[in-house]
């Protein structure tokens, strides 16, 4: 769409039009148009009602199939999604996102570089066995192993060994000291499966056709590649208060979003989390389920992938932020399911940290209001008008489009080319590990979730040369309060520390953060009990589901 | 890559010599067919395998998506998947493998190729065979009763429809079959396969619809106008003018002559099923061969990209070689071995 230079106009209108006829296309047919009272607000809540009883089955959405059950590979939504029921970590990461003893009764730090685990007595894996420190051993140090090539190889980068230093113990020492090796010991890096069976499946552990050996409320059962994953309960679980309810999940596979939305209104499948926020709206007021919100820990942002380009100047890439109306941004792209912020990091990883530290945090940084005279005056101080600046984007998540054309809209009108190259999803991805795929990609948008309830585990990838610091963006002053932070082992200090960074990366925006989002989950009316909370990548979250009072 | 499916036919003046003749220009027509077909499989395994490395980006860095891999990761990930080897060392282990029925290791599943082929080619089977046998109950009635109509408000009609059907695209039909069928009337399942037998073939009502309706057109209209052909020759006249009755003159006499042309349009619908049942399947949530081909093009998951493409070459080009060899038989006229291309 080309519009007339000088028409100053707000992204705002045109793209929620535009994004409502979409909305409208796109749910049309699944006999909902009325939109409640609601619409746009939402109230976070820490559970739902509890289950009336068992329940013989359920089945439950996921938008992409995991690429292995493999907890060296589990790095996305879907893997986690369905490995949190099936296989526990040493530390359980809650639906407050506090962390409590898991296969571990408990952790202690007698030095900076040492870290003890009380490995947990009478746990049984699913094929009967029993679980003993050498499986923990095992279980960790395969993430070294270059023949396995763990996703997750960075939480081990500073191990120097695994060893059993007592019948129920086992002890980590570090190069030096990390305070973030413990904290991911709540998430797939510290899964503990049978090193028996990882070691007889060999390269086919975790597959379609090998399955996990864990110690979960939920044990595999079967893998239809492309089409659905089945679990069900294992009854020598040794946590009472987690027992599965269910005596089967499904977990059914739904790339296509509108597929997903009309399966869970007619009832087809039971549940989903994570609901389109186009679709949000329509289903709350649909008589056939309810949507919550709960706990996250994600923030969408835009992350600058060049910083030799004309987005390596510090403000330009401040003009992008003030252009950006993100009130209305968040209206249009999100439907009003998020909260604009300034902040990489969501307010939900420093809830361990003391009120002036958090308000230090949040508060005493740049803030970003929208302000396109600024805007334009930045670009001119720049001397970057004209400048083409490319932006890949991909149907992925239905904001993605939205914030594409806003930022597109928003550099026309200060002075900047904006083109959006559209991906398809699965290359799209690929932006987030193939730096061949940045190739020409000045930005693009992310949907980052956090594994720990730590805000350093955002800033630590913004370090020069970390892989995840898509355009190498690079501060010397940073580096070292980040580095610094993570060799902090007291957590008042470290979160002092992560506050500074917090202000240097939103003064210098490597990434333009746009919203702190909510987790959402939907359960039809047959079903009720989960907790809506992100916990859900490393919680048996599906264990606490069951038969809701019809 | 494929031949073209024109074929100019001699008809055939003389009557045969002898019947051995016939029969060694016949086994040597098959012979040259099916080397024919070995050479094209070859060139094409060719094709498939190097395509692969014109396309950007980097297997290995697919394979360690997190965050830092090790440079000894990519080092040994690399190894693993013979990726350090030279490409035509690589393209002999490649079909090497083939020949053992060994189409190496999906990157994605971390699963033998085979295995996850295995898993979905069911689907795809039965779903294109459930809209084949659409196309021809719908294509070759509504073309039958076109030409018994000609020129008539029904003809037209089906003409008119026909078309219409055969401008939508598969994904259009999909949607709205899913809007009106499963989510309004919840008469059939809105996604998924099912479980097998009875409840598979529910599952895929609606998806093998929506494949087949695009191509009911051109079944329609090829039988329509090769039975207008026939009704105006001598040979129906006549039989007409004996007194025979309808049914049978349409039967032996105009059908009969115009399955031909039918028949060859058939290779053609199985490519073009093929293809298009990677949208009608992502549309209806089927994990078929289609929807598989579209993630691994994207995922840059190269050895099940190979496999299926060369599978699907395969099939193409083996249908198109039983057309071949079976033509003759059918149709009398045309002597084996004697078309030229």
């Amino acid at each position: 769409m080309k519009r007339r230079n000088g028409a100053l106009r707000r992204p705002r209108t045109g793209i929620a039009v535009a994004v409502s006829l979409v909305g409208v296309l796109a749910l049309s047919g699944c006999g909902q148009s009325a939109i409640g009272q609601h619409a746009g607000t939402f109230e976070l809540t820490a559970e739902t009602p509890a289950p009336a009883g068992d329940i013989d089955r359920f089945t439950w959405a996921l938008t992409t199939e995991p690429f292995s059950l493999d907890p060296a590979y589990a790095f996305d939504y879907a893997d986690n999604t369905v490995l949190s029921n099936m296989c526990e970590s040493l530390l359980r990461w809650n639906a407050d996102l506090s962390v409590s003893p898991g296969l571990a009764t408990s952790f202690e730090n007698p030095d900076p570089l040492t870290w003890v685990y009380t490995i947990r007595e009478g746990v049984q894996f699913h094929d009967g066995t029993t679980m003993t420190p050498h499986d923990v051993v095992v279980s960790l140090q395969r993430h070294l192993d270059p023949e396995v090539g763990s996703f997750w190889y960075s939480t081990f980068q500073n191990v120097a060994s695994v060893e059993q230093t007592g019948e129920h113990e086992v002890t980590v020492r570090t190069t030096e000291p990390d305070s973030q090796f413990n904290q991911l010991m709540s998430a797939a890096p510290g899964v503990v499966q049978s090193a028996a069976s990882t070691e007889e499946a060999g390269p086919d552990y975790g597959n379609q056709s090998t399955g996990v050996n864990c110690t979960g409320p939920f044990q595999f059962e079967e893998w239809r590649s492309g089409e659905s994953i089945t679990m069900s309960r294992f009854d020598d679980y040794w946590d009472p208060d987690l027992r599965a309810r269910a005596d089967e999940v499904e977990f059914v596979i739904l790339n296509d979003a509108n597929a997903r939305v009309n399966a869970l209104q007619t009832g087809e499948i039971d549940g989903a989390w994570t609901i389109p926020t186009n679709a949000i709206d329509p289903m709350r007021a649909s008589d056939t389920g309810n949507v919550y919100f709960g706990t996250n820990a994600t923030v969408q942002s835009i992350v600058i992938s060049d910083m030799e380009g004309p987005l390596g100047d510090v403000r330009v890439r401040r003009a992008l932020a003030l252009a950006l109306d993100r009130e209305a941004l968040a209206q249009a792209a999100v439907q009003g399911y998020g909260t604009p912020t300034d902040s990489l990091t969501p307010e939900s990883v420093w809830r361990d940290a003391d009120d002036a530290t958090r308000a230090r945090a949040f508060d005493d940084i740049a803030h970003y209001d929208y302000d396109l005279e600024e805007a334009r005056e930045l670009v001119r101080e720049a001397g970057a008008e004209g400048e083409r600046i490319v932006f890949a984007t991909s149907s992925l998540d239905p904001s993605f489009d939205v914030v594409s054309q806003a930022m597109a809209s928003a550099g026309k009108e200060i002075g900047l080319d904006i083109e959006i190259d559209t991906r398809s999803q699965n290359a799209y991805t690929l932006l987030f590990s193939d730096p061949a795929a940045i190739e020409g990609v000045d930005m693009f948008t992310t949907l980052w979730y956090l594994s720990s309830t730590d805000p350093l585990e955002m800033y630590s990838v913004l370090r020069t040369d970390e892989f995840s610091n898509y355009g190498k963006w690079s501060d010397p002053e940073f580096d070292d309060v980040v580095n610094r932070a993570v060799a902090t082992l007291d957590a008042d200090e470290r979160f002092a520390l992560a506050a500074d960074a917090q202000r240097i990366a939103t003064d210098q925006l490597p990434w333009i953060p746009l919203f702190d989002l909510p987790a959402t989950v939907w359960m039809g009316d047959r079903i009720t009990g989960v907790d809506p909370s992100i916990n859900y990548l490393y919680f048996p979250w599906a264990a606490k589901i069951g038969r809701a009072e019809q | 890559m494929t031949e073209t499916s024109t074929r100019a036919v001699r008809i055939r003046e003389d009557r045969p010599t002898r019947p051995s003749g016939r029969w060694r220009r016949t086994a040597r027509f098959i012979a040259g067919r099916v080397i024919g077909l070995a050479l094209t499989l070859v060139a094409a395994s060719l094709v498939v395998f190097f395509s692969r490395f014109v396309v950007p980006g980097d297997p290995a860095r697919f394979l360690l998506r997190g965050r830092s891999p090790s440079e000894e990761a990519i080092a040994e990930v690399t190894r693993q998947y013979g990726l350090d080897l030279p490409p035509l060392q690589q393209y002999l282990n490649w079909a090497g493998g083939i020949l053992q029925g060994d189409f190496g290791r999906s990157l994605q599943y971390r699963d033998d190729v085979s295995t996850v082929l295995l898993q979905r080619l069911p689907v795809t089977l039965e779903l294109v065979a459930l809209a084949a046998v659409f196309i021809v109950v719908l294509g070759l009635a509504a073309g039958v009763l076109a030409s018994l109509r000609r020129g008539r408000p029904t003809d037209r009609v089906i003409l008119v429809v026909s078309t219409a059907l055969g401008a939508i695209p598969s994904f259009v039909i999909a949607i709205l079959l899913i809007a009106i069928f499963a989510v309004q009337l919840g008469w059939f399942p809105s996604f998924g396969s099912g479980d097998e037998g009875l409840d598979r073939f529910v599952h895929l009502i609606l998806p093998a619809l929506a494949l087949g309706l695009t191509f009911v057109a051109l079944v329609t209209r090829v039988t329509r106008s090769s039975m207008n052909e026939q009704f105006v020759r001598e040979h129906v006249e006549v039989a007409t003018s004996r007194g025979l009755t309808r049914p049978s003159v349409v039967l032996r006499h105009v059908l009969r002559n115009a399955i031909s042309p039918i028949l060859l349009v058939s290779g053609v619908l199985v490519a073009g099923l093929l293809v298009s049942s990677a949208i009608v399947e992502q549309t209806f949530g089927l994990a078929g061969i289609g929807s598989l081909l579209v993630q691994s093009v994207d995922r840059l998951d190269f050895p099940v990209v190979q496999a299926i493409v060369l599978v699907v070459v395969i099939a193409f080009v083996t249908v198109n070689t039983i057309v071949d060899i079976i033509q003759p038989l059918i149709d009398p006229r045309i002597a084996a071995g004697t078309e030229t291309r």
